[in-house]
């Protein structure tokens, strides 16, 4: 397994690098010249001339992306133009709330859509699993803002249930309701794909040797089902949540603003719109390192899941 | 949902009854009218819509859905009716967009990786590092660098269909360089450029297009999505997306300002999902349930 995961980690390099450099273009394109927001509007040109060279701005770019590279290892994201807080200060406000939604949506939906996944694959062909499938297809559909308005403007506004703007606190101190109506919503984007390929993977092994096996020996059918099927469909659905996890960030991304949850996700929005760019060029980056690690994660998974893997 | 590499080569006989199959799906016949109708609703748009999208009549400000405002009016008085249709008009283009020229070019990368041994690893390494980047941070940095618009959110969806595209086209290409009429066109002397494109192009296109199908209803997802994050069509434009951000200002007082627009990105994606399932299906009935 060691081998496997230290290669993982090696094509992983030129991604992060590729992270990097994209937020660095993000810091050079910028319509807004940096040496003319520090001077201010009414600087004279040789102040102006002066912070340039200052900031290095007159080098080779790859000199400049060397030491943007040196910069972000240090911790240096630069300040926010609007707050002038540190870039990293932001963020650290940020990543917990992200995180708690991203976990609390995938606490939510991988659970049900297993469930269901796997309902309707024993109860095929009935009512009940043309119901779960047709659902899980309106799910796949569903923009997530829908799923989000819906959510706010019943649950929240008429029938007055959860709070639908803000977070209270941490899960653990009172938070829980605020936390709630978010991660339905995101998790309302991966419960239809994990119910689908459950089925569909709980189908495929229900049908092979090993089951009729088990069933022969006299187990119990739910042992059968948990046991023996449920355990083989979980490789292709792990697979499938990493592949999902563009979605999730995606999603968590609309959530969060929608919500006035403070993630990195809504920095990163708010920034964008307030031509804030390096506060928006940190949350990208670390929206992109989320993503980068949560990949990673469902290949070591997937290796431990099944160890046949890592001899290919 | 797409599977990550549908299987779809198949001899040339099964394609003959392929629209046969399609025909007798009831459900991709009702999906196939409901896209289709939508699309000539959109393109006809200037012709059947009503009202204009761009006419503000406060007096009549927010009103539900009545006969003469079918489904309703906006914050500012503007027919939702007009504006669906104007904005089903961009969103279906800006999807359009996305899945014809990502996938256009997505297809020639994989097709070159799979001709070109040597370039294979170069261009399939670029791919997976563009694979790093979610669409919709894609999204949101061409939309900070480039200032939000409908050619940044087009952008965005171009760059994140490529790389799938890519790997697609590359599987389905490698398997036709390993049939022998490859071998036969290079024996004869046929030019490479004629390999690429008569033998091996031809060849890949039908796998190609029924995993764009599939992809069609996401890209539109994730599109309409970053124009509701602010990031795509500005007003008074109208874009799917963007109106049901705007509505939501109003939800508690006219709820159907941001549920008309975002119904009908529902219908559009769902629509397309199932008709894009379905034409996997035909094509591979092993796949069926």
């Amino acid at each position: 397994m060691g081998p496997m995961i230290a290669r993982r980690l090696l094509v992983s390099l030129p991604v992060l690098v590729g992270i990097l450099f994209l937020c660095f273009c993000l810091m050079q394109v910028a319509p807004a010249d940096p040496a003319l927001i520090i001077a201010g509007a009414d600087a004279s040109p040789e102040i102006v001339a002066a912070i340039r060279l200052d900031l290095g701005l007159d080098r080779p770019l790859l000199i400049q992306f060397a030491e943007y590279i040196g910069r972000v290892a240090r911790g240096d994201l630069g300040r926010s133009i609007i707050s002038n807080k540190s870039v990293i200060e932001e963020l650290e406000a940020t990543i917990g709330p992200t995180t708690e939604l991203m976990v609390g949506a995938m606490l939510l939906a991988v659970p049900l859509g297993l469930l269901l996944g796997t309902i309707a694959a024993v109860r095929r062909g009935t009512l009940l699993d043309r119901a779960i499938v047709a659902l899980s297809v309106a799910g796949v559909s569903m923009p997530v803002f829908f799923v989000g308005l819906l959510l706010i403007q019943y649950v929240g506004y008429l029938w007055d249930l959860l709070p639908f703007t803000g977070r209270t606190g941490p899960v653990w101190d009172g938070g829980l309701p605020s936390l709630i109506l978010p991660c339905l919503t995101l998790g309302s984007v991966l419960i239809g794909p994990i119910a689908r390929l459950t089925r569909t993977a709980v189908l495929e092994v229900l049908g092979a040797d090993f089951v009729r096996t088990a069933r022969a020996k006299g187990l119990r059918e739910s042992a059968v089902v948990i046991h023996h099927a449920l355990r083989n469909a979980l490789i292709p659905v792990v697979t499938l949540v990493g592949l999902q996890a563009a979605f999730l960030l995606g999603g968590a991304v609309v959530t969060e603003t929608m919500f006035s949850w403070p993630g990195v996700g809504r920095l990163a929005v708010g920034a964008i719109v307030s031509s804030d760019f390096p506060t928006a060029q940190g949350a990208i980056m670390i929206l992109a390192l989320a993503f980068l690690l949560i990949n990673l994660s469902v290949d070591i998974l997937y290796v431990v899941l099944d160890p046949r893997v890592q001899r290919t | 949902m797409s599977a990550a590499t549908p299987n779809t080569s198949l001899p040339p006989k099964r394609r003959a009854g392929l629209l046969a199959r399609l025909m007798r799906d009831r459900v991709a016949l009702v999906a196939a009218l409901v896209l289709g109708l939508m699309v000539i609703a959109a393109l006809l748009a200037p012709w059947v819509a009503p009202y204009d999208p761009y006419f503000t009549d406060l007096p009549i400000a927010m009103q539900p859905p009545s006969a003469e405002h079918w489904f309703g009016t906006d914050n500012t008085g503007r027919d939702m009716l007009s504006r669906v249709l104007y904005g089903t008009r961009n969103t279906l283009m800006m999807g359009l967009a996305g899945v014809l020229i990502g996938g256009a070019l997505g297809a020639l990368l994989g097709i070159l990786a799979a001709f070109y041994k040597r370039i294979d690893p170069w261009i399939m390494r670029t791919v997976d590092i563009m694979l790093a980047f979610p669409a919709i941070l894609i999204g949101l940095a061409v939309a900070a660098i480039l200032g939000s618009g409908l050619s940044a959110v087009v952008f965005a969806l171009v760059v994140s269909t490529v790389p799938d595209v890519a790997r697609v086209a590359r599987g389905a290409a490698v398997g036709v360089m390993g049939q022998e009429f490859i071998e036969a066109g290079r024996a004869v002397g046929v030019s490479n450029r004629t390999l690429i494109w008569r033998y091996l192009a031809l060849n890949c296109i039908s796998t190609i297009a029924v995993f764009l199908t599939l992809r069609f209803g996401q890209v539109i997802l994730v599109g309409s999505s970053l124009g509701f994050l602010g990031m795509g069509a500005q007003p008074p434009v109208a874009e799917l997306g963007m109106m049901a951000a705007q509505g939501r200002d109003f939800l508690f007082m006219a709820p159907h300002i941001a549920t008309v627009p975002s119904l009908a990105i529902f219908a559009i994606v769902l629509a397309a999902n199932l008709l894009g399932d379905a034409v996997r299906d035909a094509l591979d009935p092993r796949l069926q349930q």
